[in-house]
């Protein structure tokens, strides 16, 4: 069944594990521990976020109206989209359908740079009209108090989440290069798995993210 | 040791998989329930829009985790980690809001306005 029943090492076990199956065990736990730091680092985003919609409503409000709302639900469609390749990626790779997986794989990673170029749009029509955080806010149509905040939540949350896009994407891409040179099959595709984990994650967060910023 | 043992193990899908159809499905309720955010976003339904949008994109996250994160095949310790993280997020969400809910007008920063001041 697999390599590991036998004398011939396996190239994938590191010497520190008995056996891939406990090696297989101990790396999906790492994973879902640091995803679980990672749902920790949001949560106190989130949290900066309900203090200060508590305090400044009527601004949150405003200022979230004045938000592209077809540029977050594309970016919405795009990730849920991206979620579902990477998803079938791995279904792929674990029936060793190499082609199929990084057909897919090369799908998600389109999305991720989509879904950055529609950020950036939007970032840029953000510093046109001076809707910046804290002391650089100038934007004339929302003056009620509070509103710089909103503006400083905005940066701080969706930066934080496309700095996530972009580490996510690198690291399909890696997985991407390492798929088209064959190094994974059905009986080795833990790191296809794992990437896509993380993927998820950033599709996790945008999930809470787009409701709260631009739907309040 | 044995192959049979590790019940829980997420290889004992390795050579067949999921059918396609379960992700695709997935994807369609995700899209329907994008939908429903932006439907209800829009409406003014007062205090319950939070509720509503929150409910929404809990059971989105839920749909994520379990089916294309296959925490339905994910062993204990998986879970766990993951559960409780989301647990202690809870508390201290508690605690803050906690805080800002029995707060004295008087320690408000300039220009705030809460739900349930009196005067606005």
């Amino acid at each position: 069944m697999s390599s590991s029943d036998t004398h011939a090492p396996n190239p994938h076990l590191a010497h520190h594990y008995e056996t891939i199956e406990k090696q297989d065990y101990a790396v999906r736990l790492g994973m879902w521990l640091f995803l679980g730091t990672e749902v920790l680092l949001f949560a106190g985003l989130f949290l900066g976020y309900t203090v200060y919609r508590h305090f400044y409503h009527e601004a949150f409000h405003q200022a979230s109206r004045h938000l592209d709302l077809w540029a977050g639900l594309t970016n919405t469609v795009v990730l849920i989209t991206s979620s579902l390749t990477v998803a079938l990626a791995y279904n792929a790779i674990k029936q060793g359908k190499t082609k199929l997986c990084a057909i897919l794989l090369a799908l998600t990673i389109l999305c991720a740079l989509a879904f950055l170029v529609i950020k950036g749009i939007e970032y840029n029509h953000k510093f046109q009209e001076g809707a910046l955080p804290g002391k650089w806010y100038h934007y004339a149509e929302v003056t009620a108090p509070g509103a710089n905040l909103y503006y400083t939540v905005y940066f701080l949350t969706t930066g934080l989440h496309a700095f996530h896009v972009i580490v996510g994407m690198s690291i399909l891409i890696w997985i991407l290069s390492r798929v088209l040179r064959g190094h994974f099959s059905e009986s080795y595709y833990v790191p296809v798995e794992l990437g896509g984990l993380y993927w998820h994650l950033v599709d996790l967060v945008w999930i809470f993210l787009f409701p709260l910023l631009y739907l309040i | 040791m044995a192959h049979e043992a590790t019940d829980t193990h997420p290889s004992k899908d390795a050579h067949h998989g999921h059918g396609v159809g379960r992700y695709f499905l997935i994807w369609a309720l995700l899209l329907v329930g994008t939908a429903t955010t932006v439907i209800t976003g829009r409406m003014d339904l007062g205090a319950a829009n939070i509720f509503i949008a929150l409910l929404i994109a809990s059971v989105k996250a839920t749909l994520v985790v379990l089916f294309f994160m296959h925490m339905t095949e994910a062993p204990g310790a998986n879970r766990l980690v993951f559960v409780v993280s989301l647990v202690f997020s809870i508390v201290l969400m508690i605690g803050v809001f906690g805080d800002l809910w029995t707060r004295n007008p008087m320690t408000l920063p300039t220009g705030a306005s809460t739900f349930d001041a009196p005067e606005r």
